[in-house]
């Protein structure tokens, strides 16, 4: 069935909770491809409300809720958001055969209120555009360099979906990031040297787009945004714009981002000068009418 | 000697000053243009090199090949020497800095040999 769906428009691949899919595709027409380790599905949006899940590992198929928990069992999970042209939607309906599918779908937005709340966990509607982000883990310290900070391929077998799962995912404290936002950011992911881009906060990581371990990445990025919050006091120079460090294998640039920060990892033969204008133009056009 | 040298930096575009530091925030020798140096540059200055040698060591004990901090009116590029020698140029932001990072690396063997 994934294989019939219409391509779409992609806006690029990310990793994020699950429940983030949910609270970012209020204005979304399209398919929600879904990759988890050597599975593969998707979600049909529209405008938020998601009419079928699928998953499907080897010969194993999920549907419905038994998708939709599998998804939501997992922390986090590759994702890739394509936009569907009216007839495209047409199309990808018929192929669902949405009709018999929509009794089996759950509307996730109308559920979340009903998850029970848990010790520290707060959870808020901010209009339309509420982020769902990652439960805060202790950062664990890095070992290897940015190449190897890159995951592997997996390639063993994963274990079994889990049909059912009787407990509801946690839904951490959320932060705000709009669809403009992840459109930009998926934009900077496409240049030529970037290796990933996450949008984070004191708390948690919010956004990640490209294959790297983020908790490392993570630790790295808040100490560099901790020496400019040391030094910028200290300095007449204007607004802080972003600090890069600069080492053989690559850069890592942090810049603030809205409320958040940016962090982005490249290669070393980046155009530093193309990524420097972009964060300038981030910071002076909040409204993100940003020229990548 | 090294005075010549750091006048080179100053020479390009919108360079405002080229210091050779310590990484203890000392500054060997300095040249500045248009710029008056704060107090706490040196203790800027310090603090970027210490934070960045540490930040650096996390991706398996890698050096430092360049820091860049930028504002919105100046920026900073700090680029080591040797040991805990580094080179520092203030620059306005319409700076090149193309320019600038290759005089740096031009100039570091004429600059370890004064030190």
């Amino acid at each position: 069935m994934i294989d019939q769906l219409p391509e779409g428009n992609s806006i690029g691949w990310m990793q994020a909770p699950p429940q983030w899919i949910f609270t970012h595709t209020v204005r979304f027409i399209g398919v929600v491809r879904v990759v988890i380790q050597d599975g593969e599905g998707f979600i049909l949006i529209k405008k938020g409300k998601p009419l079928v899940y699928y998953f499907k590992h080897g010969r194993i198929e999920l549907r419905g809720h038994a998708a939709l928990d599998y998804f939501s069992s997992q922390p986090t999970i590759e994702i890739n958001l394509c936009r569907y042209t009216p007839e495209e939607f047409s199309q990808a309906l018929k192929i669902c055969d949405v009709g018999k599918t929509v009794p089996e779908t759950v509307d996730v937005q109308k559920q979340a209120p009903a998850v029970p709340a848990q010790a520290g966990v707060v959870e808020k509607t901010m209009e339309d555009s509420t982020v769902i982000s990652q439960p805060e883990q202790p950062p664990p310290v890095l070992t290897e360099k940015p190449e190897l900070m890159r995951r592997n391929p997996v390639t063993a077998v994963p274990a079994k979906p889990v049909a059912a799962v009787t407990e509801r995912p946690i839904i951490p404290e959320p932060a705000i990031l709009d669809d403009p936002d992840i459109k930009i950011i998926g934009q900077i992911k496409k240049l030529n040297g970037i290796v990933a881009i996450s949008v984070f906060n004191d708390d948690r990581n919010i956004l990640l787009m490209g294959d790297v371990e983020i908790d490392p990445l993570l630790k790295i990025a808040r100490t560099m945004l901790a020496t400019t919050k040391r030094i910028t006091p200290h300095l007449d120079w204007g607004s802080f714009i972003h600090m890069t460090l600069q080492i053989p294998e690559g850069n890592v640039i942090v810049a603030p981002y809205h409320e958040n920060n940016l962090c982005i990892l490249t290669t070393r033969t980046i155009n530093i000068g193309h990524i420097r204008r972009i964060l300038r133009d981030l910071q002076q056009d909040r409204s993100g009418e940003v020229m990548v | 000697m090294l005075k010549q040298i750091l006048n080179k930096f100053l020479i390009l575009n919108d360079v405002q000053a080229a210091i050779v530091i310590q990484e203890n925030g000392e500054i060997i020798q300095s040249m500045k243009s248009g710029i008056v140096f704060k107090e706490d540059l040196q203790g800027v200055l310090s603090a970027v090199m210490l934070d960045s040698k540490k930040t650096a060591a996390q991706f398996g004990n890698a050096s430092i090949s360049m820091v860049f901090v930028e504002f919105s009116d100046y920026f900073l590029i700090l680029g080591p020497i040797m040991e805990e020698f580094y080179l520092a140029i203030i620059a306005k932001n319409t700076a090149n800095i193309g320019q600038i990072t290759y005089e740096m690396k031009k100039n570091q063997d004429a600059i370890v040999s004064l030190l």
